[in-house]
């Protein structure tokens, strides 16, 4: 079964998903399809109907429905994902989880929540925090994403590179198969008997189902933790830095690198108090228990001015930290200040050869008289390079794509991916191909497969099509500035 | 079949030497007490492939074999036809210190591994169970954690990417050899406890992690099994974060002579702390006064010198690998931590001569008991297990051959994508068929 091309849906259709969901609960005006037709990658297109379930039973029902008519369907959360995965490429019925948003368990004693899946990220840290506890993965967006999002994109963030991802803390997930049946994969224990398929659902981005509960582990907050910047003339030496930090067997809580055009950027739009004529700072937090905190800031501290920061600077209250984190996760959202467009990658190096790929990214700036900054997790070698263009000026989108391909060749030839954390989607299915055999990709289409996705539960999306791995112009576009606002730490 | 003339010069074809069929030679890889008919020993993932591919085509079943620590699992198999020896799969291929990762052949030996991690200070941070023989694929393919996943996740926290053959011979990777990446499906994650039916896991790219800087190890006891519980909860729920937190009952814990107590009664619940020097000693003051609190008859240090050799001891007690599988069945018993005392009461209840010990910090536990006293259906354990969300299984069961004595599946388990999943990957059903829970 295919997903048909976009027609007009039949009435009996509507009638049937008014009947689940309530008439209330079924959008169709040409303004509300328009709300649910882009996330925050820059392809769009228009749902043909959005419905809004209740209830995970009133989801298994529209799922039903929509396998019977032979629609496609893709769920969607707040719509803040980076690679597509929302997007409803083929038409057909985006579900919105918006109204499954409660928090229906928070269990102290066993540190887990049960969660429905458009819970908003924050919100699960907030709600636990009277407890001393805390929810670890804490993207960027984590004021506005939800779990099931989460959950989907198996998200990271920047507090993942001592703690782990959104797979490291999910226990268990009831969803909807593609099938339209209701199973639960793990549960409220470790190690339940079976194939790890809650390892295979957290991170498939919405193809192998729709999560309707999600049990998050919650986390003790740390005692201390101690937050500072160190400022860099050079690229190199803050590159440098890092794989001193690393090999010095210190895995900071956090460890963020900006250059210079970034942090300028950053700093007109945020005012964090950040340098503005620094070629390069580090963010890096340190956390733990309150004595010993203080001996590894220090370590930290040595190790940064040994490689020639020209300062390293402590966050001296809570109010300067969070003003530091507010600063650094506003990081996309300042750069639609500084270019009409830009197109942000999200590849991963093994972090040893930071310094190189910078070089190397520096060189494919010049070669294709594009500017590239670069603000991302250092800690865990997850770039994010912003190539800024103009999309009016001619030549500048073609440059953009060959830059984009390039940068991503240079991540799979060192080893890496083409993501860390943002995901595949639409805008890196084409480059699936060169970082995977046919071999890896038939196994991950079995699996797809075994889990009854016929072609209608959010298709096209992670596999490659026939294109190759430079992008279409059409995510070029202009992408606007990021419209979450930006919150303190998780904790 | 397997007398097929074409069939074994295929065979001979792609492993020379390493391809046996003399019954004596065989019954040196038994799996389950039964001597296979074949053992393949290949050294290559393309040798493997290849001799899969062949035995594959010929219908034949396939066991896949590490060191064989952990091959006494019921259900009882029946004939085994072929087993592939992964011994030969072995070696650090790629370590990357600066990075963190390293890449490892399936078949090698986890003492191998660690030993050639500590050379830069660095270890793969699991304290899995029959540490002196397993290999890292087999325990893997077992899920065999040890106490440290606390700190340090588990190993499938641990596992960045994996490159593994199926049984028609195809050799696919999942993952990546970075330690961040979203690309593709995580398949290797469901290889992960998957016994070895699903395919060989051939080269497994893993997290590794500074050695702590300092260690410490507390002993507390504790006159009933509650109030250790709640002191192990107390310590989890706190930012101290340390290592591991182990939880033994008297006859468990006098396998260890540093944890020997004279009175029959006691529960012994063991901290291991570590990091820098100032934080072990906050991670150590800190659990000391919790359990104090909770009501520890006895708290002390078990000294610098024995830090190592304690904890490999202790890490043995998990897992039945301290235990002689001729004389003892291991269950392994999971409830929501803050219910562990309700599943060993319920456990000690259904086996009262049980050796237990237990990973309080995520509620596992492991019941060592003496097969003697096994053979008794624990009905009432299985109702208690129903009721509370919790899981059973059989580690080892040699002696135990009643269809009644399997845990019975938890409520709610996927179990038609589970077969579908094995139906994807070995659609022939090679790999040890019927051989994983529910007759998968």
């Amino acid at each position: 079964m295919c997903a048909k091309s976009k027609r007009l849906m039949d009435a009996a259709f509507i009638r049937r998903l008014e009947g689940i969901v309530g008439a209330a609960h079924v959008l169709r005006s040409p303004g509300d399809l328009r709300n649910y037709q882009y996330d925050g990658s820059i392809d769009q297109a228009l749902p043909e109907v959005v419905v809004l379930p209740g209830s995970a039973s009133e989801v298994a029902q529209v799922v039903a429905a929509c396998n019977d008519r032979g629609y496609s369907y893709v769920a969607r959360g707040a719509g803040t994902g980076l690679s597509g995965g929302a997007v409803p490429e083929t038409g057909g019925v985006v579900i919105s989880t918006g109204r499954l948003h409660r928090i229906l368990d928070i269990d102290v004693a066993n540190r887990l929540a049960v969660v429905e899946p458009g819970v908003v990220n924050a919100d699960i840290s907030a709600a636990v925090k009277q407890h001393g506890l805390c929810f670890i993965p804490d993207p960027s967006s984590q004021a506005a994403c939800t779990i099931g999002g989460n959950v989907a994109e198996n998200s990271g963030g920047l507090h993942c590179l001592a703690y782990g991802v959104t797979t490291n803390h999910t226990l268990g997930v009831e969803i909807v198969t593609p099938e339209g049946e209701l199973v639960w994969l793990g549960g409220r224990t470790v190690d339940m008997p079976g194939y790890d398929l809650l390892g295979l659902f957290v991170g498939s981005e919405g193809t192998l189902g729709i999560a309707t509960k999600v049990i998050v582990k919650l986390t003790p907050i740390q005692e201390a933790a101690r937050t500072m910047l160190a400022v860099f003339n050079s690229v190199e030496d803050a590159s440098q830095a890092v794989s001193g930090i690393i090999a010095a067997g210190i895995i900071p809580g956090a460890l963020e690198m900006m250059d210079r055009v970034s942090t300028q950027a950053i700093e007109e739009f945020a005012h964090a108090g950040f340098p503005t004529d620094a070629e390069a700072i580090l963010i890096i937090e340190v956390d733990g228990l309150r004595a010993s905190v203080d001996e590894v800031a220090a370590d930290v501290r040595d190790v940064c001015r040994r490689n020639h920061a020209r300062e390293v600077r402590f966050a001296q209250t809570q109010d300067e930290r969070e003003r530091i984190w507010k600063g650094r996760k506003s990081a996309f959202g300042a750069m639609g200040r500084l270019s009409r467009n830009f197109y942000v990658q999200d590849g991963v190096i093994p972090r040893s050869l930071l310094p190189e790929m910078l070089r190397e990214i520096a060189a494919i700036s010049e070669q294709n008289g594009l500017q590239i900054c670069n603000v991302f997790h250092a800690g865990d070698g997850n770039l994010h390079p912003l190539i800024l263009f103009d999309e009016k000026k001619p030549g500048d989108v073609e440059k953009a794509v060959v830059a984009g391909e390039a940068i991503l060749r240079a991540c799979i030839e060192r080893g890496g991916s083409v993501s860390g954390e943002h995901g595949v989607g639409t805008e890196k299915r084409d480059c699936m191909a060169v970082q995977f055999s046919p071999s890896d990709l038939d196994v991950m289409a079995r699996v797809k497969a075994a889990f009854g996705n016929r072609g209608l539960c959010n298709p096209h999306k992670i596999f490659p099509t026939s294109r190759r791995c430079g992008e279409s112009s059409r995510r070029m576009q202009h992408l606007a500035p990021e419209t979450a606002a930006a919150t303190g730490p998780a904790f | 079949m397997l007398a097929s003339t074409p069939f074994t010069i295929a065979l001979r074809d792609v492993l020379g030497e390493r391809f046996r069929v003399h019954p004596d030679e065989c019954a040196q890889f038994k799996v389950d007490g039964a001597a296979p008919k074949l053992v393949l020993s290949p050294r290559s993932l393309d040798e493997a492939a290849r001799a899969l591919n062949i035995v594959s085509g010929e219908r034949a079943t396939v066991v896949l074999r590490g060191a064989g620590t952990k091959s006494r699992r019921p259900p009882p198999r029946g004939d085994v036809d072929a087993v592939l020896d992964t011994s030969e799969l072995r070696g650090v291929l790629e370590h990357k210190p600066g990075d963190l990762t390293a890449t490892i052949a399936g078949g090698t030996p986890l003492h191998e591994l660690q030993f050639a991690l500590r050379k830069h200070e660095q270890f793969f941070p699991s304290d899995a169970p029959f540490a002196a023989t397993a290999t890292l694929g087999g325990t893997l393919g077992a899920n065999a954690n040890g106490a440290l996943r606390q700190r340090y996740g588990s190993l499938r926290d641990n596992v960045l990417g994996m490159r593994f053959v199926l049984a028609d011979g195809a050799i696919a990777f999942s993952g990546a050899k970075v330690v961040k990446s979203v690309a593709g499906y995580d398949t290797h994650k469901a290889f992960i406890g998957s016994r070895g039916t699903l395919g060989l896991i051939g080269e497994l790219t893993i997290k590794v992690a500074p050695l702590p800087a300092v260690q410490r190890v507390l002993i507390a006891t504790f006159e009933d099994c509650a109030s250790a519980r709640a002191a192990a909860g107390t310590i989890s729920a706190s930012p101290l974060f340390p290592l591991a937190l182990t939880l033994h009952d008297s006859r468990a814990a006098g396998r260890v002579p540093a944890l020997r107590t004279s009175s029959a009664a006691v529960w012994s619940l063991v901290v291991r702390c570590g990091g820098s020097r100032s934080a072990t000693s906050e991670q150590f003051e800190g659990a000391a006064a919790l359990c104090k609190e909770a009501g520890a008859a006895t708290v002390r240090d078990v000294g610098d010198d024995l830090v190592e050799t304690v904890w490999s001891q202790i890490a043995e007690l998990a897992g039945g690998a301290a235990y002689d599988s001729d004389s003892f069945v291991v269950a392994k018993l999971v409830a929501p931590p803050a219910r562990l005392h309700e599943l060993i009461a319920a456990a000690r209840n259904a086996w009262p001569d049980a050796e237990m010990t237990a990973h309080p910090h995520v509620g596992v536990l492991f019941a060592n008991i003496p097969a003697a006293g096994a053979t008794s259906q624990p009905g009432a354990l299985w109702q208690a297990c129903a009721a509370g969300g919790w899981t059973a299984e059989f580690l080892s069961a040699p002696h135990v051959r009643g269809e009644e004595f399997i845990a019975p599946l938890p409520a709610g388990l996927a179990i038609k994508l589970q077969r579908r999943l094995k139906a994807a990957l070995d659609p022939g059903g090679t790999l040890d068929p019927g051989g994983f829970l529910g007759g998968i």
